[in-house]
């Protein structure tokens, strides 16, 4: 027996202690267990613009479409037919909150956690605002104090809050970041890939998310539209293109947009948006628009194509069903997968600002900022390159020809908003519906959701339904049915 | 004591006869039953050696021994008899039927043998004929329908791709379920090395694939946890135990040669799409190549009338049926697997090396694989007291091409299920325009042409693995050994996919190159115990201890956009990613076994293990990470105890209760992790949380328990048997990932309160209606039931998510009170009659109304049962097996993109005057009758393709799976030639469905052999197989 316990003994030994080492063991060795806050700031930057996904559904798929800035025969563009198409929809809550939501928290509460500065925590703060009006624009009421959270606070599932309580806490974050943020360049250095760190820079984009986000309550709160106008534009909006709000994508990080002209050939320039360049001679024309066949951007040879048809109902409509003729955004200098994103320009201020004076009297002269507006977008597409540069003699005779008309202020100054915004389609749409203008003709194909009428919201992700079903069925009630004609808070009839 | 001297008396006599060869004879004779007929099958073994032999279908037997030799006749269901050789060369005797003592020798735990009858537990055995007679890429399939309670899912995802495997149920929510493969001894990696999902790809195959059916000497199947206990954690979902074939057994040297071809053919007969519309949108034919381009899949054109009408290329085609795409595009495909192995035995050492050759030409064009193995498996008695065992394996395998599945980018089978009827597929060719890029038939790019993507996309993969173990026995006494045992799998797999530049949906092309590593070594020391304590009382009893280290690494490589046209290699892409993921796991147990017997009719087992998993370690951790489990079974040979009628000839209930424990599945899921990923931007590198699970700091181990009974019968001397389990297992604590909002940021949880139940029944029952001299019939039927329940998740019963197909209106759910893995997705929207509810459009369209996601199915079919036959008649024999799944449901995503895009027969109706649909309109909430115009009808199924009910149907089927035929030349025949033995067989599987329930698909068609089973998309079609096996020893 003796000799068996000592056999047993080497046993034991043999194998070694059962569980040594093996705390160690399950740390894990490829992944740290903190980065740096100018990691995620940059990855958070990235997020923001996103990726093909997002960009190619709810971006070009829908609001591009619905926006009449591109039209295409193809029956899975759902936004150019005002058909359903679920996945599409949702695809900005898909990404966002997995993706910039879950940062932006995180980034936060590290911030918090090291003591940061006060100016590094605006420039975060700043970025939740833009993440979560371009999500509450889209979608209405959507999950915003409980979201991003499931680690930090445990809560796997978030409620939904109402438009009417995130936009007062978005605007006043806004005013805070602008509050806290000084001169000088801030410890993210040049990990901020938008302003290398520059105080000053996001100051201004802080105001002028204000006045953005601030006019868009125009319809269901007026007051509180010019309350936050003029708090906006008293503490200092862009100045210049400098200030544009843009990310610069390259070739291991591609612009979704960009990605998705490489892939997808069916979009075309939209007859609507075509129609309108070629009505004021606009100089941007060549640059946004080329002939499909052969990348022509003769004026003569830019047709744009209209939004609603399918093949047989052109052929029908044509005699011809090739829609190779017809313009689509030009290839070579605005849809490249290096190209800018762009969130927000000093155009869109310009015109908010011209805006403002006509409504409140606020900033100066509204002549002034529409033609600086105008000189603005023309001259911010040399972001795509030099082939997209306008040259100044004809940004003056197009406003010679185009010059601003009082008597239609706002019907002016929102359509040359709406063709600024082209391809940042999220703006679109948002300003589109807050200003009512320009007014686009709704098409109405067979099998349309939306009896017709230009959609006013994208619609929820089809997971809630199942995994988060009270909150979903909370908003629903809240809000109204979870469909294209349902509108947000702030899109008052 | 007896038993004590026999064995030295052996040894002794072993040791000094050594060398003294020069007295061997050769003894020959017949040996019959009592009534004087010849017995085939009866093993001749010299006593005391591994030298034996069989005899022949006459008796007859021919062996080499020596003089003074003493010969053992033994054969199921026969009394064992000694007779010595004294000298003589002819030995002519008979041995008695012996119904009581079945003394059927199995490999069970630890690879220790055991005869069935002291087992409490149920148990099956498979032998090689079994495996190698039909012979399939994947040589775990041939147990398909042959093992009561084994579920095996065969999927459609390729010749190389994975199966499987589930015993008793699925009883792990997020766990692999799949069984522990152990081969001699050493257990070895079944990981999958991916799997197709929701966006595509492709089933990277999985690690019981490599080894080679003509190895395979038996295969034992531990069904219960009783069984499996003793190979603790990673035995919860059962354990599968090959043994390869060895040496033994054999007479001295001889050479075996087995070769076998097999013809597969897709089995069009599946499919039954219409054939009377042709391309075309909104019931218009294009006009133009423009509109055919731009009508790309959708068959809602007009009807057939052979006028000529343009087509995608330009070309103008009559406008007519062209006949089965599917057929024309899949080709014949051809296995050829040829083995050869040389044994040989002689006192102290024998061994089998054997090298083999498999080579598949799948159905689809340009793929298929290669695998060469090469297989050794020595034993030597090293001393007086020391024996020692070394197997090693090595394969090298091959895959070109594994096919894409589901999503449609890359993938053939998608295209040209979808090809409309008067688009031949093989105008599809060339592949590539004259510029090289991609030759599209439509505007939408995912369609990939199907010629391109079998063609162009140039997906490579090759396997190098080591499987490799060695054992050492020491007898330290004659009652008391000591065993060491060291396996080690080393299985490194590199594999290189490309998307060629000119691709339609990524013109520049990209390229992924990986390498996969993974290492396991295992290592066992068990000393254990055999001893007679009186006549009738007997202990044998083993403690022991386990280490089992597994590390895995993969390395990745991808790049995008080719600068130089034609050069797929990474340095030749303009933008490069880089990974490398890497994990490690041990687990560190001991445990123990003590079996007592009563007078050979009563036994009973103890067994224990604690085993310590490093995935529930980490620093600082205050819960346990380990866990102690116990089981016991017993049985009683009833009919040995007591006298029973005479027709009964063996009574065995045996009965048991187990529980495992288990660990995490993977590493690192304790703690929250960061990562910087991808590459810099503008020089910046990008920071974030690792994963989209909610990790948890504090899991414990789950635990499973089961209860078993069976019974074991066997009347009229053995010529009908039964046997019959009832088994009932609990998972607890399983480990989760429970469902959480995406707007939490994260898309699951780690919980750690999961409990599912699994309940069933399982019956043999095997007879010989027919046992002649000449002809013999036995036919066996098995079947099993299984109940299983998800009990509970964690502590607000949250569901479960698993896959969803690329439809995303379905997916696979396991939700509290239902059973594993339910089919959950959106409904028809119903009024409180069941009619179904319709959203009248602007056009007058009634568009079918998207009701809530409900269950509408469980993709697991509860019931499974085998049909064996196998007749023999002098030296031919026949085999046929006819299996069935019954009581589950498959969600066909090919049926639904076959209704929107116009197809499947059923949209046929209205095509010609308009369909008359009747229902509720949403907006009055009153019935409507209405005609939907033929143009229309695209709308109208377009909004019932949105809706998962219609496509999720029974996955029911009774398959005609296998048959053989074979002949074996007679022994006689063979006494001139060098030749031992000759066996030829003609072979066939999948060759019809005797019952199918779904349309167009094969019910057996799932794209992952993951927890989500019951999602169907665009696999590869299933097909019939024919072939050819020659075995040959000499």
């Amino acid at each position: 027996m003796k000799k068996s316990i000592f056999i047993l003994m080497f046993a034991l030994l043999f194998v070694g202690a059962c569980d040594d080492g093996f705390e160690e063991l399950n740390v894990n060795p490829t992944k740290p267990s903190q980065v740096a806050a100018s990691n995620k700031l940059t990855a958070i930057i990235k997020f923001i613009s996103s990726e093909r996904y997002d960009n190619w559904r709810a971006g070009m798929i829908y609001q591009s479409t619905m926006m009449q800035h591109i039209s295409t025969t193809a029956g899975y563009w759902s936004g150019d037919k005002y058909t359903w198409n679920r996945g599409y929809a949702s695809s900005l809550l898909d990404r966002y909150y997995g993706n910039a939501i879950k940062s932006i928290e995180d980034l936060q509460f590290q911030l918090e956690e090291e003591n940061a500065p006060d100016e590094m925590k605006a420039i975060v703060r700043i970025l939740r605002v833009f993440a979560y009006s371009r999500l509450t624009d889209l979608y209405g009421d959507v999950p915003y104090s409980e979201a991003g959270k499931a680690v930090l606070e445990g809560i796997f599932l978030p409620k939904y809050d109402a438009q009417s309580e995130i936009y007062p806490d978005l605007l006043k974050e806004l005013e805070e970041s602008a509050a806290a943020l000084g001169t000088g360049i801030s410890e993210f250095g040049s990990a901020d890939v938008v302003y290398g760190g520059d105080q000053a820079k996001w100051k201004k984009l802080a105001n002028s998310l204000m006045l953005r986000l601030g006019l868009r309550l125009i319809k269901v709160d007026p007051t509180a539209s010019q309350a936050w106008a003029t708090k906006a534009i008293a503490g200092g909006v862009m100045t210049s293109n400098e200030d544009i709000f843009y990310l610069q994508h390259d070739a291991d990080n591609k612009n979704g947009i960009g990605e998705v002209f490489t892939a997808d050939g069916n979009p075309r320039m939209s007859k609507t948006f075509i129609d309108f360049l070629q009505a004021g001679n606009d100089p941007r024309l060549p640059i946004l628009a080329a002939r499909r066949s052969d990348g022509s951007t003769a004026s003569a040879d830019l047709i744009g194509f209209p939004n609603g048809l399918d093949s047989p109902m052109l052929l029908e409509m044509t005699g011809e069903d090739n829609t190779d003729a017809y313009a689509e955004p030009n290839r070579s200098i605005i849809t490249g997968e290096t190209s800018p994103m762009i969130f927000q320009t000093y155009a869109e201020v310009e015109f908010m600002l011209a805006e403002s004076n006509v409504r409140w009297g606020l900033a100066g002269d509204a002549a002034t900022h529409y033609n600086n507006g105008v000189t603005a977008a023309m001259k911010h597409l040399s972001l795509y390159g030099e082939n997209a540069v306008i040259a100044d003699e004809d940004i003056t005779d197009y406003l010679t020809a185009n010059p601003f008309d009082t008597a239609n202020a706002i019907e002016q100054i929102n359509t040359q908003y709406w063709a600024a915004t082209f391809l940042n389609e999220y703006e679109t749409f948002s300003n589109w519906r807050r200003s009512g203008f320009p007014v686009l003709t709704p098409v109405n194909y067979p099998g349309n959701v939306t009896n017709g009428t230009i959609p006013r919201r994208l619609t929820y992700s089809e997971s809630e339904q199942s995994t988060n079903p009270d909150n979903y069925a909370a908003a629903v009630a809240a809000q109204g049915p979870d469909v294209l004609t349902t509108r947000v808070w702030w899109d008052v009839e | 004591m007896n038993k004590k001297f026999l064995s030295f008396l052996t040894i002794t006599l072993l040791l000094f006869f050594q060398g003294v060869t020069g007295q061997d004879k050769n003894v020959s004779g017949v040996v019959t039953d009592d009534t004087g007929s010849p017995l085939p099958g009866v093993n001749v073994v010299e006593k005391g050696t591994s030298n034996g032999t069989s005899t022949d279908f006459d008796g007859n037997y021919v062996i080499n021994v020596d003089t003074n030799a003493t010969l053992v006749f033994s054969s199921l269901g026969y009394k064992t008899k000694e007779v010595g050789v004294n000298g003589r060369s002819t030995i002519n005797t008979s041995i008695a039927e012996d119904a009581s003592e079945l003394d059927e020798v199995v490999v069970t735990a630890l690879g220790i043998r055991k005869e069935t009858k002291a087992l409490g537990y149920s148990l099956t055995e498979v032998d090689a004929e079994e495996i190698s007679t039909i012979k399939t890429p994947n040589a775990i399939n041939s147990l398909q329908g042959k093992i009561a309670g084994v579920n095996i899912s065969q999927n459609a995802t390729g010749a190389a791709g994975s199966s499987r495997v589930v015993i008793r149920g699925a009883s792990s929510l997020s766990g692999n379920n799949q069984p522990l493969y152990v081969v001699d001894g050493i257990p070895i990696g079944n990981g999958n090395n991916g799997s197709a999902s929701l966006w595509g790809g492709s089933d990277g195959g999985d690690g019981i694939s490599s080894l080679n059916p003509d190895d395979i000497e038996s295969i034992s199947v531990l069904k219960g946890g009783a069984a499996s206990a003793l190979y603790g954690s990673r035995a919860a979902g059962g354990v599968i135990i090959v043994t390869t074939k060895s040496g033994k057994g054999q007479e001295g040297f001889g050479v075996e040669f087995s070769s076998s071809v097999t013809f597969d053919k897709v089995n069009t007969d599946l499919q039954d799409f219409q054939t009377e519309y042709g391309q075309g949108v909104r019931g218009v034919r294009p006009g133009s190549q423009q509109a055919a381009f731009e009508a790309g899949t959708s068959s809602w054109g007009e009807a057939y009338d052979g006028l000529s009408s343009p087509q995608y290329d330009g070309v103008s085609r009559p406008y007519s049926y062209t006949g089965n795409n599917v057929d024309k595009f899949y080709r014949s495909g051809t296995t050829f697997i040829n083995t050869v192995a040389i044994t040989n035995a002689s006192e102290n050492m024998t061994y089998r090396l054997s090298a083999s050759d498999l080579t598949n030409e799948d159905v689809l064009p340009n793929a298929g694989l290669n695998r060469k193995s090469f297989s050794l498996n020595a034993s030597a008695i090293l001393g007086e007291k020391l024996t020692s065992n070394v197997n090693a394996k090595y394969i090298i395998e091959k895959v070109q091409n594994r096919p894409r599945l589901s999503d449609s980018p890359g993938n053939a089978n998608f295209s040209v299920a979808l090809l409309p009827g008067n688009i031949d597929v093989t105008t599809l060719q060339p592949s590539t325009n004259p510029d090289g890029s991609e030759r599209g038939f439509s505007n939408n790019t995912f369609s990939t042409n199907p010629y391109f993507a079998a063609y162009n996309f140039n997906n490579e993969d090759v396997r190098n693995r080591i499987i490799a173990s060695t054992s050492l026995r020491y007898d330290i006494l004659d009652w008391l050994s000591l065993t060491g045992r060291v396996g080690i799998d080393n299985d490194i797999i590199r594999r290189t996919s490309v998307e060629p530049f000119g691709t339609a949906y990524k013109p520049l092309g990209g390229i992924n190159d990986e390498e996969r590593r993974y290492n396991q070594v295992d290592a066992d020391l068990i000393l254990a115990a055999e001893k007679d304590i009186t006549d009738k009382f007997a202990i044998s009893a083993l403690v022991g201890a386990n280490n089992n280290h597994v590390k895995s690494e993969n390395l990745f490589l991808g790049g995008n956009d080719f600068i130089v046209p034609g050069l797929e290699d990474i340095g030749n892409t303009v933008s490069q990613s880089r990974s490398r993921e890497y994990s490690e796991r041990k687990i560190g147990s001991v445990y123990g076994s003590l079996e007592l017997s009563y007078d050979r009719w009563a036994y009973v087992t103890f067994t224990g293990r604690n085993d310590w998993f490093s995935t529930l370690s980490f620093p600082g951790k205050t819960t346990p990470n380990d866990d102690f489990y116990p089981s016991v079974n017993g049985s009683l040979i009833l009919s040995d105890a007591f006298n029973m009628p005479s027709f009964v000839s063996f009574l065995k209930l045996r009965g048991g209760y187990s529980e495992v424990a288990g660990g995490a599945q993977d590493p690192y899921s304790l703690a929250l992790t960061y990562e910087i990923f991808g590459n810099p931007i503008q020089g910046q590198p990008l920071g974030r949380i690792s994963g989209s699970t909610v990790p948890n700091a504090s899991l414990v181990a789950f635990s499973k328990n089961e209860t078993e009974i069976g019974l074991d019968m066997r009347l009229f001397n053995n010529r009908l048997s039964l046997d019959f389990a009832y088994y009932n297992n609990e998972t607890t604590n399983d480990i989760v990932n429970v469902a959480t909002s995406e707007y939490s940021g994260f898309s699951g949880a780690s919980a750690n309160l999961g409990k599912v139940s699994n309940k069933g029944v399982e019956f043999l029952v095997s007879g010989s209606p027919i046992q002649t001299k000449d002809f013999t019939w036995n036919t066996t039927v098995n079947g099993a039931y299984n109940e299983g329940l998800v009990v509970a998740t964690d502590d607000v019963d949250s569901d479960v998510n698993l896959d969803e197909p690329r439809t995303q209106n379905v997916r696979i759910t396991h939700i509290v009170g239902e059973t594993y893995g339910t089919i959950v997705g959106v409904s028809y929207e119903r009024d409180e009659n069941g009619t179904i509810v319709y959203e009248i459009d602007g056009d007058g369209v009634p568009r079918a109304v998207e009701g809530e996601r409900k269950i509408l199915g469980e993709g697991v079919p509860p019931l499974t049962v085998g049909f064996t036959n196998s007749f023999r008649y002098k030296n031919f024999n026949l085999n046929f097996l006819i299996d069935g799944k019954f009581g589950g449901q498959i969600f066909s995503g090919t049926n639904t993109i076959l209704y929107g895009t116009g197809l499947h027969k059923n949209t046929l109706e209205g095509r010609e005057n308009g369909l008359s649909v009747s229902g509720i309109d949403v907006a009055t909430g009153q019935p409507f009758t209405t005609t939907v115009a033929p143009e229309d009808l695209e709308t109208y199924y377009g909004e019932i393709n949105d809706i998962a009910e219609e496509f999720v149907e029974d996955s029911d089927y009774i398959k005609f799976r296998q048959m053989s035929i074979g002949y074996s030349l007679p022994k006689k025949s063979l006494d001139n030639v060098f030749l031992t033995d000759v066996n030829v067989s003609l072979i066939a599987s999948n060759l019809f469905y005797i019952k199918r329930s779904v349309d167009n698909i094969d019910p057996e068609s799932a794209y992952t052999a993951g927890n989500s089973q019951g999602l169907e998309y665009f696999g590869v079609p299933s097909a019939r197989s024919y072939g050819l096996t020659i075995n040959v020893k000499f």
